[in-house]
């Protein structure tokens, strides 16, 4: 049988029970934070090739809305005029790995692309993402070791036995690789995948400017969907120097890590999935002042929005803002077991940060 | 590929009396790899196979048997369906699984329960498979909170905690789950290479694939051959092939279906579909051949 046949042949055992048909059953808010959402989780955009997640965006867009791209692969949606201008910057890009060099045995050498446990890749389907397509292929298990998360450097086999071999399958140094991911619904208003570290943000950004009012807009707003945050913010970098003193805040929407399971300390990153939007005070990128922070509580309670406040770990592209003078406001939303293949969110909490993004942009 | 198999390729293929049958045992070892069975809990697969097999039947410990030919000698064809796996052995207030393995003595891949560690499962409750997801540290929390040099121990069964999207116990029970609840990783067959498929326990899934194909390739059985797909290989000794041959024995002849993997044990264990067939066409060859 053909590849291809056999490519034919997996997809019925590739419907997994995913109870996505209980979305007919979601309130109409869940259901398009669903819709918008799954397909920007089922694109894939390691830092430096979001190209793929930047079009999805860009067809996701409410059609009034005129996007540019800046030279580093930003994304920019400029809604309203004057002053003080606002900015709100959410990540297109996913953790993963880069080819660095193939073996004379056809396999593949990597490097990692932000922060994450190599093991959780180890002995796992893989996907190169290579120019003409994608080539799957398996990390490789280590034969013997007794640490858990960080094995020997991982390689992936593509299926061949030469370094000829493998360049004939169109795989190249420079190429990046995951494993194939998919969205999945748990039970009640839950959902599982791989990259909802930033897609949630990006979704969240794209539904807050589908129900924006744009008449009641005092200032103007920017959206960026930024790349390369996962390995140093350098896309947000970009941003921030090009719009130098203009903005007054910055609101950076990325993952708030979330301590809401039985393996983390409780002592911060306290904010269970399921109670709303999460108000980021203090990571290790940045400081919010009290007073910044005690005015987005406002806002999410004159217009009824379920917001939680909270001290997590990781960065946020608003960092980068701050030494122009830039206020960072970040907003985030709760995520279990991050830069995982199985994190877990709540389409409640989606639906709350576009709400928030929405209040703060019309009222604040 | 060895001499010894090369030869039998060369063999088979200009054997007027094998039917070519590779589409077959391809289908058939994506579809097989796709299912769970928990050593002991396998009923459901057993039922894909009395569906799929006609005549055949099952047994009182799960087998699924089905006789071909008739007279002398009788012989036993047979391959282990069942895998290694675990089931639900507590539910927690918060909603949380624990869970305990079934099976397992002959594992080889050290690291075998740390694949659950922030992976997809699959929970097989009452009312159907749930999916869920084994609970693993957030990697930003961890930062700054261990030392270099600190203990990393390896992950074993007794670390998983599967979350089904449940915020309590009843939540749980509302989705047809209760303590021994089979669960496995979520199966996701991975075709890559030249016909390569990788998935668990893909080496026993493309055995009994093959073995299914030569059964329906209709072959014109010497004697009696009883064909079993045996359940319960991987706990307590091989119990299911061990009630095979005290129930429909004596065997003059046994053989049992196994293809080579690499990889074995792990989430990605993966055959060549290309050897599958080949053992189909050479179990075809053994029913027809004069003993």
């Amino acid at each position: 049988m053909k590849a291809t046949t056999l490519a034919l042949a997996l997809l019925p055992v590739s419907v997994v029970p995913s109870l996505r048909g209980l979305a007919a059953q979601d309130p109409p808010a869940i259901r398009d934070a669903q819709q918008v959402l799954s397909r920007l989780v089922e694109t894939y955009g390691v830092s430096g090739t979001e190209g793929p997640v930047r079009d999805q965006v860009k067809a996701l867009l409410p059609t009034w809305a005129k996007a540019e791209t800046d030279t580093a692969g930003n994304l920019w949606v400029r809604v309203g005029q004057g002053n003080p201008v606002v900015v709100f910057v959410a990540h297109l890009d996913e953790i993963g790995f880069r080819v660095t060099g193939i073996r004379d045995d056809g396999s593949l050498e990597l490097e990692t692309r932000g922060g994450f446990y190599p093991s959780l890749f180890e002995a796992q389907p893989a996907l190169v993402h290579a120019d003409k397509g994608d080539v799957p292929g398996v990390f490789i298990p280590r034969d013997s070791a007794f640490t858990r998360h960080t094995p020997p450097s991982l390689r992936v086999d593509v299926g061949t036995t030469s370094k000829e071999a493998t360049m004939a399958r169109g795989v190249s140094p420079g190429n990046t690789i995951t494993m194939p991911k998919q969205y999945v619904r748990l039970a009640g208003t839950r959902a599982t995948g791989r990259s909802f570290d930033d897609r949630v943000g990006s979704a969240a950004q794209l539904l807050a400017l589908r129900r924006l009012n744009r008449t009641v807009l005092k200032h103007q707003v920017i959206f960026i969907w930024s790349v390369r945050e996962e390995i140093g913010l350098d896309g947000a970098a970009v941003a921030a120097r090009a719009l130098g003193t203009t903005p007054r805040r910055v609101h950076a929407i990325d993952t708030f890590v979330s301590a809401d399971s039985p393996l983390e300390l409780s002592n911060f990153g306290v904010a269970p999935i399921g109670r709303g939007a999460v108000a980021r005070a203090l990571d290790n990128s940045s400081v919010t002042p009290r007073a910044y922070v005690d005015s987005l509580v406002r806002v999410a309670r004159a217009r009824g929005v379920a917001l939680q406040v909270g001290t997590t770990n990781g960065g946020n592209d608003g960092s980068v803002f701050t030494p122009y003078g830039v206020v960072d406001v970040p907003i985030g939303w709760p995520l279990r077991y991050s830069h995982s293949p199985a994190e877990v969110i709540d389409l409640k909490d989606v639906v709350s940060l576009a709400d928030m993004i929405r209040a703060v942009a019309e009222t604040w | 590929m060895t001499r010894l198999r090369l030869a039998l390729s060369l063999f088979l293929s200009v054997s007027p009396t094998v039917r070519l049958f590779g589409q077959d045992v391809d289908r058939l070892a994506v579809r097989f790899a796709g299912m769970t069975a928990v050593t002991g809990l396998e009923r459901a697969m057993t039922d894909s196979l009395t569906a799929l097999l006609p005549g055949s039947t099952r047994d009182r410990v799960g087998n699924v048997t089905l006789t071909l030919g008739q007279g002398e000698p009788k012989r036993l064809l047979s391959c282990p369906l069942d895998e290694v796996g675990y089931v639900v052995g507590n539910i927690l207030p918060d909603g949380f699984l624990l869970l305990r393995r079934v099976g397992g003595a002959r594992i080889t891949y050290p690291l075998f329960d740390q694949q659950l560690e922030g992976h997809r499962v699959t929970v097989f409750g009452s009312r159907g498979a749930v999916p869920g997801v084994a609970a693993v540290k957030s990697t930003h929390l961890a930062r700054g909170r261990g030392t270099s040099g600190s203990p990393d121990p390896v992950f074993t069964v007794d670390n998983a905690y599967v979350d089904v999207g449940a915020s309590s116990a009843a939540d749980v029970r509302g989705l047809g789950i209760a303590a021994m609840a089979p669960v496995s990783l979520a199966k996701h067959p991975h075709a890559y290479g030249d016909r390569l498929l990788a998935a668990p326990a893909a080496g026993r899934r493309a055995a009994c694939a093959a073995l299914a194909a030569a059964v329906q390739a209709k072959p014109k059985v010497r004697g009696t051959v009883v064909v079993a797909f045996t359940v319960q290989s991987l706990y307590t000794g091989d119990a299911g092939l061990a009630s095979v041959k005290a129930l429909l024995g004596p065997f003059a002849e046994t053989k049992t279906a196994s293809v080579a993997a690499r990889y074995v044990d792990t989430a990605v264990e993966t055959v060549a579909l290309q050897d599958a067939e080949a053992l189909a066409q050479g179990l075809v060859a053994w029913m027809e051949a004069s003993p």
